[in-house]
């Protein structure tokens, strides 16, 4: 509270800055010497402005001769710069000829022989109050007489409206004003449609005029339907090239030798005929939407254009053709439908096709909303810029931006920076992503349809985004599944596949079908391999060798052969399994006291029949059991004997 | 794919802006100062006035600490001054340098204060740098407000605080809010000058944004 603080004072800096060097320095101008400082005071003396005050009997030719002449000094004064003492010298010697002029003409008024001063009365000016008065009631009747004329003309609409109940336009203006944006340029009113305000930067202009429906109409409108709503008063023109109703078609099918193939049929379009029957608020909507479509389909033709990819982009009219992936197309197209005179007839350059009768049905809903999507964020990046932290840096650079000096960016990192991918680019992204998506559906599905022995359950997460989905594959057999079950993740891009096992290999899959489903294939048997080994251990059969990578037997087309070979508690029993993708399982067993042991001259001894016997295979398709492991199990159990 | 020429060497880029007259480093200004009482009601009209106005108006909250270094030959020189701002509110922004020369008292018809300023921004070793080059503290505070922006108007309105020792809040130094209309921009572009004065014109009568000559403080009436 007493905190006592130090007031320092110091007059501020008296020279002015000549110039500030890029190091901070301030370069100061010299001071002005002291006869320096003199002329300058000298010549800022503005020597008219005494003369006026002094002198009121001043004559007009006088004031404007004293004008040119300060005019010729101060020319002179650029022209002599070295002698500023000239103009004040001059001004002073005039100065001294009007005083002894002065003192002169005082002096022989003061002696009353030659010259007296006498005092002059003001003339009388005459008031005339009637004229006044007159001028002022003509006035003020003029002014009265509009201001009846309007009032005459308001009270008649008002009427009239009172009377027929029509609708009112100021009402219906304000409503309009509520949505949309208005201006009142001379007599006209002005609207804008435009999404300039939202953040585009397209050149088209969506400007429509408001105007007064005339009463006919509204009389006719109101006889024709009256049981509907009230027409409007309104009318809104909207400019012929926004008229109508527009859309843009997404679609991904095989690729078409022909280059332009038509997609749309006219009756895909609906657009009500009559200028008049359609309330302004549809019609603005309407013709917003063909503005935005519009935008979209020359920004996506121009990025194609510009964009240099493997397999060219096509445009061509209203459609632009992009290869997704090899043998799958894009088309983009803009429909527009301008509904002027018949349907028909207007459909912008496209021909119909019988056997193209796919038109709005196939058309990718999804995608036109992505892209539509795609271009509000583009809207949105033009106005929101990232406010600076602190608050006294630079609006505009990103917060990337902002970090790269302090932590020393390269120059690859700062164009990496400025890079940003175009619209046509992440609408291709996601076209492929689609494909890659329903494709490993599909394989999924087949094998889980084909293959019934272990069952192959795949959960697709629900989060996704439109490049990257992620699937979840369960391979488990039927009553087995807590004792084994093998699973694997695999996260689907735009054009690969990365399979992440549990045994933690990564494995990068390309768009081809094939490969996905040769790897699930590989895991179906790999997990038949692993469960059987479980349930051994489960029912107390040891287990003597496994091998996941055989190398003897034939060369496998897929993948590698795998063997176990499991003995049982006493080890009287012996099985040994081998598993092949393309040909299946094959299960023999052994029993090791040899039930064919025959003592000859080379063998004699009876122990030797300990060693186990041969191998002999078991037809798995007859056996009993739900599957694999079942009938593994139920193998097992059979061979252990009680001992 | 053809071979890259030789990279350009910083130096040149950095003498290519310098002739290109892009690097920003004029600030126009204008100040204003509004009661803590009518404070609300000039938030209101920016929000409307600027840019987007679907999202609220941005807050920060900023400290600021003035060091000054002195020549040891030239005591009778003025000392350099430097400020180093720092945002409180978002602690992964690097800290900012900056210089902010002498208003340049060319032309009396000017509507706005020009003055260079220079913005760097720095990691957080800053202090100690300073320090070590031997630049002492001469005072610091702290900012609290809001900010907003048109085109590339930039408008805070803000108060200022004082920096208590200890772990108390900070005061504030008066009932009042000090409102800043400021573009930065490269020399000789004296129209956004124009502009500013528009705008600025649009905010009266809640609050009067002018230019402020520091010399003259004193000597200005209270209105």
């Amino acid at each position: 509270m007493a905190n006592s603080v130090n007031i320092s004072i110091e007059a501020p800096i008296e020279n002015q800055i000549q110039e500030i060097t890029y190091d901070g320095q301030e370069i100061y101008q010299a001071p002005l010497s002291m006869s320096e400082n003199l002329a300058r005071l000298a010549q800022k003396i503005d020597f008219s402005k005494t003369e006026d005050e002094f002198c009121n009997i001043k004559k007009e030719g006088e004031s404007s001769s004293d004008t040119k002449s300060d005019e010729d000094n101060k020319d002179q004064s650029y022209q002599s710069s070295l002698w500023p003492w000239d103009s004040v010298r001059n001004k002073l010697r005039s100065a001294l000829t009007e005083v002894s002029v002065l003192a002169d003409v005082l002096n022989i008024a003061k002696e009353k022989r030659y010259m007296v001063l006498d005092p002059v009365q003001p003339e009388k000016v005459e008031s005339r109050p009637m004229v006044q008065v007159y001028g002022r009631k003509k006035a003020l009747s003029a002014a009265a007489a509009v201001l009846q004329a309007g009032m005459e003309r308001l009270r008649a609409s008002e009427t009239m409206r009172m009377a027929r109940n029509m609708p009112d336009f100021h009402i219906d203006l304000l409503r309009l004003r509520q949505n949309w944006r208005l201006k009142k340029v001379s007599n006209t009113i002005i609207g804008d449609l435009s999404y300039r305000t939202a953040g585009s930067k397209f050149s088209q202009t969506g400007v429509f005029e408001v105007t007064k429906a005339p009463e006919e109409q509204i009389a006719q409108a109101m006889s024709m339907n009256t049981g509907g709503p009230p027409p409007s008063a309104l009318r809104v023109t909207v400019p012929p090239e926004l008229q109508g109703v527009a859309f843009i078609s997404v679609l991904c099918q095989k690729e078409q030798e022909e280059v332009v193939t038509a997609t749309l049929s006219a009756s895909a379009l609906s657009c009500t005929a009559g200028e008049g029957e359609l309330h302004w608020q549809q019609r603005l909507e309407a013709a917003q939407n063909v503005l935005f479509c519009k935008e979209l389909f020359a920004r996506l033709a121009a990025e194609a254009v510009q964009l240099d990819a493997s397999i060219p982009h096509m445009v061509v009219g209203n459609q632009i053709m992009a290869t997704v992936l090899p043998g799958i197309q894009l088309l983009i197209g803009l429909c527009h439908n301008n509904g002027q005179t018949n349907a028909n007839a207007n459909v912008e350059g496209v021909k119909t096709e019988g056997s193209s009768s796919s038109g709005k049905s196939d058309h990718d809903h999804v995608l036109e909303h992505s892209l539509h999507q795609l271009l509000r964020a583009v809207h949105h990046a033009n106005t929101h810029h990232p406010f600076p932290h602190p608050a006294t840096g630079p609006l505009g650079p990103s917060k990337r931006r902002c970090l790269a000096g302090p932590m020393a960016a390269d120059r690859y990192e700062l164009l990496d920076m400025s890079k940003e991918q175009s619209l046509l680019e992440q609408i291709i992204q996601q076209a492929q992503h689609f494909f890659m998506r329903r494709r490993s559906e599909y394989v999924l599905d087949t094998i889980a349809k084909e293959v019934k022995d272990p069952l192959i359950v795949s959960h697709w997460n629900a989060l996704n985004s439109p490049t990257q989905s992620c699937v979840k594959i369960n391979i488990m057999a039927h009553g087995y599944d807590a004792v084994c079950r093998t699973s694997l993740v695999v996260h689907v891009g735009e054009k690969t596949l990365k399979c992440i096992c549990r045994d933690g290999k990564v494995r990068h899959l390309s768009y081809e079908l094939q490969e996905l489903r040769d790897l699930i294939y590989c895991q179906i048997y790999q997990h038949q391999m692993t469960a059987v080994q479980a349930v051994g251990r489960c029912m107390g059969w040891q287990l003597l060798a496994s091998s996941a990578h055989l190398g003897s037997g034939p060369v496998e087309p897929l993948g590698n052969a795998s063997s176990c070979l499991l003995a049982s508690p006493n080890g009287d029993r012996m099985i040994a399994i081998r598993c092949e993708p393309s040909v299946g399982i094959q299960v023999f067993i052994a029993q090791s006291p040899r039930k064919d042991f025959f003592s000859s001259e080379l063998v004699q001894d009876k122990k030797w029949e300990n060693l186990g016997g041969a191998f002999k295979e078991i037809k798995l398709d007859k056996m009993e059991g739900k599957n694999f492991l079942n009938k593994m199990e139920l193998l097992m159990a059979c061979l252990s004997s009680p001992s | 794919m053809s071979a890259n020429a030789a990279p350009i060497t910083a130096t040149d880029s950095l003498s290519q802006a310098l002739k290109a007259n892009i690097i920003p480093n004029q600030e126009y200004l204008l100040q204003g100062s509004v009661l803590d009482s009518a404070v609300e009601v000039l938030l209101h009209r920016l929000r409307g006035l600027c840019d987007n106005v679907d999202a609220g108006p941005e807050t920060f909250d900023d400290q600021e600490v003035c060091f000054s270094l002195r020549d040891p030959n030239h005591h009778q020189a003025p000392p350099l001054m430097l400020r180093v701002r720092k945002a409180l509110d978002a602690r992964d922004m690097p800290f900012q340098l900056r210089y902010i020369g002498q208003p340049d008292l060319g032309d009396k018809n000017r509507p706005t204060v020009v003055r260079s300023s220079l913005d760097i921004a720095c990691s957080g070793m800053l202090i100690e740098f300073l320090n070590e080059l031997g630049c002492r503290i001469e005072f610091e505070y702290s900012v609290k407000g809001y900010m907003f922006r048109k085109g590339r108007m930039k408008i805070t309105v803000a108060k200022v605080f004082k920096i208590s020792q200890n772990s108390m809040p900070p005061e504030p130094i008066s009932q009042s809010y000090l409102v800043e209309l400021s573009v930065l921009a490269p020399q000789g572009q004296d129209a956004i000058g124009e502009d500013m004065r528009a705008f600025a014109d649009q905010l009266r009568p809640l609050v009067q944004l002018d230019k402020i000559d520091y010399k003259r403080l004193g000597h200005m009436s209270v209105s």
